[in-house]
């Protein structure tokens, strides 16, 4: 724990230096979560602060100090997963608006960007991202939890409030699904290399 | 068969390393300065929606409360002014109004011819 659980306890009983206090612990680490859960870095801050604002008004209902951080990583990943799923509904909406023509123009420019992009970094980023894609939104939270956040299937349990070996299952589909992606992408990297 | 069970377990390596390198691909940001303002105007926006929304219940329930308040009343005076509810039934009722209705108005009316003065 990053914080005293009595600081939370003031936090909870109205008191706002506390309540500061408390974010200004975990808003880092929030936030980095959630850039990698989201993968739009425009946006981090807004989703981060929706998770402190849910936090806020959900404080009264926390009883032990032991669960406060899973809660908080369970009301980071519900987050996250609201924004993902209205952002791929906006992406539907747009795209069914643009004309084919729009649309090839929309590719060649998102492949001059990539052009343009050369840190290695970036390249990670935008692969992964292309990646996770192929999963549905709870799938990428969950697998972006597990392999690149690190937690164990113990944490996971305790933020999903699921049983290891449904989310053992879970994952390995996911996973299988992420892999089957990436195997199809690194095919077609090498006979373009030939 | 082989090859291609091989090429997924190299896959399967290559992409364990590929999600290990996007966590150092993208680091913690630091929050902007703006963060803990932007985050208590939030606070304080969701908090003023539902207050509006209590007192809106409460008025609500309040006036709700008067109403019937109002409404016991008005049958309790009726009631003390008329006496009793009449026990009859509505087709009783009707049955008693129309005999005691004078019969002269249901009489055919009688139209005279009226004729043009002839001067």
């Amino acid at each position: 724990m990053l914080v005293d659980f009595k600081l939370i306890e003031r936090a909870r009983d109205g008191d706002a230096a506390a309540f500061n206090q408390v974010v200004s612990a975990y808003r880092k680490r929030i936030l980095g979560t959630i850039g990698r859960l989201i993968g739009h870095p425009e946006d981090v801050e807004d989703v981060g602060q929706e998770v402190f604002l849910r936090l806020y008004f959900s404080l009264d209902q926390l009883r032990s100090a032991e669960v406060f951080e899973p809660w908080l990583y369970r009301l980071t990943s519900n987050a996250a997963y609201d924004y993902l799923r209205k952002k791929r509904r906006r992406m539907e909406a747009r795209m069914s608006d643009l004309s084919e023509q729009q649309m090839m123009i929309a590719d060649a420019m998102a492949g001059e960007k990539v052009d343009r992009d050369d840190t290695a970094r970036k390249r990670i980023r935008e692969e992964v991202d292309s990646l996770l894609g192929a999963v549905s939104e709870e799938d990428r939270v969950l697998l972006t939890l597990k392999e690149v956040e690190g937690l164990s299937l113990k944490e996971l349990g305790k933020i999903y409030h699921v049983k290891e070996n449904a989310l053992k299952v879970r994952l390995f589909r996911a996973r299988q699904r992420v892999l089957k992606a990436f195997a199809a992408s690194r095919k077609r990297t090498a006979e373009v290399g030939r | 068969m082989m090859d291609n069970q091989r090429y997924l377990q190299e896959s399967d390596e290559a992409l364990s390393a590929l999600l290990a390198s996007y966590r150092d691909a993208s680091p913690d940001p630091e929050p902007s300065v703006n963060f803990m303002p932007q985050l208590w105007q939030k606070i304080e926006a969701r908090e003023r929606t539902s207050r509006v929304f209590t007192r809106l219940t409460r008025n609500l329930v309040t006036a709700a409360l008067a109403l019937s308040m109002l409404l016991a009343l008005a049958v309790e005076i009726s009631r003390s002014r008329g006496g009793s509810l009449p026990s009859e039934t509505y087709v009783e009722v009707l049955a008693d109004d129309n005999a005691s209705q004078d019969l002269y108005s249901f009489e055919p009316v009688r139209v005279m011819p009226v004729y043009d003065r002839q001067d």
